[in-house]
């Protein structure tokens, strides 16, 4: 099966759940999903076409809204699953139930975007220190890095 | 009665900061916990306020050990955005790289795996031939760490025969050590019997975490993106992808082993048929407005990178997402029902010095979250009590194999 044919059938088989699927590239198909329809999308395409390899989550910041980007691999094409989240509300769904390995990048999203994922197994942060301020997320656009002034002991 | 006791993320035996904590029971591991960031130095944020050339200087020095493969994977990825298409000799002197990379990091997890094995010897004889590797590398582009080969279009520097045919000279060394290290592998009764049975991942767990790389093929799994998404002249190579079934650290190892003599035989297409031609091509300063997914296969696994572009020199978002990420929820699944002395050989770069790392123990429980800390004295007063009332019986039921 190539990445025609897999364009095909989620046309025919879930055109109510996808807003868009187009072919980007050879080999990489992009489709857009609501928020809530995320997980029956993740589910088709692992249980239909075997997209058990989820290669990561990335996050993008939009301005208005944050893009968050399902990046799922099998031997016949890479699948970008997309969806859209608003920045006064950003919450998007745990997607651990059908992909477990999923984890520890929903945790980084956390992290770096201040997304909130909904029924994540474990909320703890992973990559920023103990001592971060609250409320500061470092992959955000409005986020800039302050250098703070540098103190020398016994200096003048 | 649960032990919790953690390892890192600074101690002499780490080569670098990652903090485990492990809950015991007695000498096998319950549960294991791992609290990264100990060395995040924030190059996303980084890349967004540099161009795309000055990118490809610190994509590689995201690592040191696949400096080659996250350079690759960008150049790959911003390749595709400028639409340009290297000529054919630059793409077979950059798979050439590739695979060289590859032999050197497997090389070097030979001996770290042979060090954590006790096997000393082994050691000593693959970090021996891993500097024929360097010296290639060397002669090809002047530094053994960071190449800095690749360029949009193309590659930096050309091979002239006489470094085509000391190439060839070095690789059938090379190549007749190997094999003597898969004989070796397969045949001293103590190596296998340290290695066999240790850090077990099912094929439907490591399909289910997302494993990648000689951890997910050693678990019968045969994912390898040279094969499934071919980029640079791995479509043309003959290659065959390696897996075992035996899912524990053994099979990684045999992996490994035979990884390092299919890179053989690519690297030796590669030389007997390198075309003719120019190495690179002009690239634009600036780069319109998409965004590209780009993978590759480095020695640890599946590497991605993620770029989008927004119009200017410089790009809007540069996602990395390196493969030893996306191993570790694994690598706990690999943990948990092994025993403490295992954990240097299933993380293969951590010393098991556990006993000397605490002098203070503190009893958790991990879901509930309360702790409480007791001296030692106390400790051994409870160990007494608990190996008064064992029931032995039961216990052999616990046992991990």
């Amino acid at each position: 099966m190539n990445a025609e044919a897999i364009i095909e059938k989620i046309n025919t088989d879930i055109k109510d759940k996808v807003q868009e699927v187009s072919l980007a590239a050879p080999l990489r198909i992009n489709v857009k999903v609501a928020r809530a329809q995320l997980l029956a999308v993740l589910q088709y395409l692992k249980d239909q076409f075997g997209f058990t390899h989820l290669a990561t989550i990335s996050g993008v910041d939009l301005g208005e809204s944050f893009e968050v980007l399902y990046h799922m691999a099998s031997s016949l094409a890479t699948v970008n699953v997309r969806i859209l989240t608003p920045r006064r509300d950003p919450k998007i769904p745990s997607v651990c139930t059908v992909i477990p390995g999923a984890i520890l990048y929903e945790r980084e999203l956390q992290d770096m975007f201040g997304l909130v994922v909904e029924n994540i197994p474990d909320p703890r942060p992973l990559l920023l220190a103990d001592d971060w301020p609250a409320g500061e997320y470092p992959l955000r656009k409005d986020w800039h890095f302050n250098r703070p002034a540098e103190i020398i002991p016994g200096g003048k | 009665m649960e032990f919790k006791v953690s390892l890192g993320p600074q101690h002499p035996a780490l080569h670098e900061p990652i903090s485990l904590r492990m809950t015991l029971d007695g000498e096998i591991i319950r549960d294991a916990d791992l609290k990264l960031g100990y060395n995040h130095r924030g190059i996303e944020k980084l890349a967004e306020s540099r161009t795309f050339i000055q990118n490809l200087y610190l994509t590689e020095r995201i690592c040191g050990i696949c400096s080659f493969s996250h350079q690759t994977c960008y150049t790959q990825g911003v390749e595709k955005l400028m639409e340009l298409v290297p000529p054919r000799r630059g793409l077979y002197i950059r798979t050439l790289v590739c695979e060289l990379e590859r032999v050197h990091s497997h090389l070097l997890w030979l001996g770290v795996a042979g060090q954590e094995a006790g096997f000393e010897s082994f050691f000593m004889y693959t970090w021996r031939d891993r500097e024929v590797v360097m010296d290639i590398l060397d002669i090809i582009s002047g530094n053994r760490v960071h190449y800095a080969m690749n360029t949009f279009g193309g590659v930096r520097r050309d091979i002239d025969e006489i470094q085509r045919k000391r190439i060839l000279d070095s690789l059938d060394l090379l190549k007749s050590r190997t094999e003597y290290y898969l004989h070796i592998g397969a045949s001293e009764p103590t190596f296998v019997g340290r290695l066999a049975g240790v850090g077990k991942l099912s094929k439907e767990r490591a399909i289910a975490l997302c494993a990648v790389g000689p951890t997910l093929r050693a678990s019968g799994v045969p994912m390898d993106v040279r094969k499934d998404d071919p980029y640079a002249v791995y479509d043309e190579i003959p290659f065959e992808v390696c897996t075992t079934d035996s899912c524990d650290v053994l099979g990684r190892t045999v992996v490994r082993v035979k990884e390092l003599l299919e890179s053989y035989k690519i690297i030796e297409f590669l030389l007997k048929n390198l075309p003719a031609g120019p190495i690179k091509v002009k690239a634009p300063r600036k780069v319109k407005e998409n965004e590209v997914f780009s993978r590759y296969e480095a020695p640890r696994g599946e590497n991605v990178h993620y770029i989008k572009s927004n119009g200017s020199d410089k790009p809007e978002r540069l996602k990395v997402r390196a493969p030893t990420l996306a191993n570790y929820p694994a690598t706990i699944e690999m943990l948990k029902n092994g025993f403490i002395a295992d954990i240097p050989l299933i993380f293969a770069a951590i010393d098991p010095c556990i006993c000397c790392a605490e002098r203070l123990v503190q009893l958790d429980n991990p879901r509930s979250g309360k702790s409480q800390v007791l001296s030692f004295s106390q400790l051994r007063h409870m160990a007494n009590q608990r190996y008064k009332n064992v029931n032995f019986k039961k216990k052999e039921s616990l046992w991990p194999f």
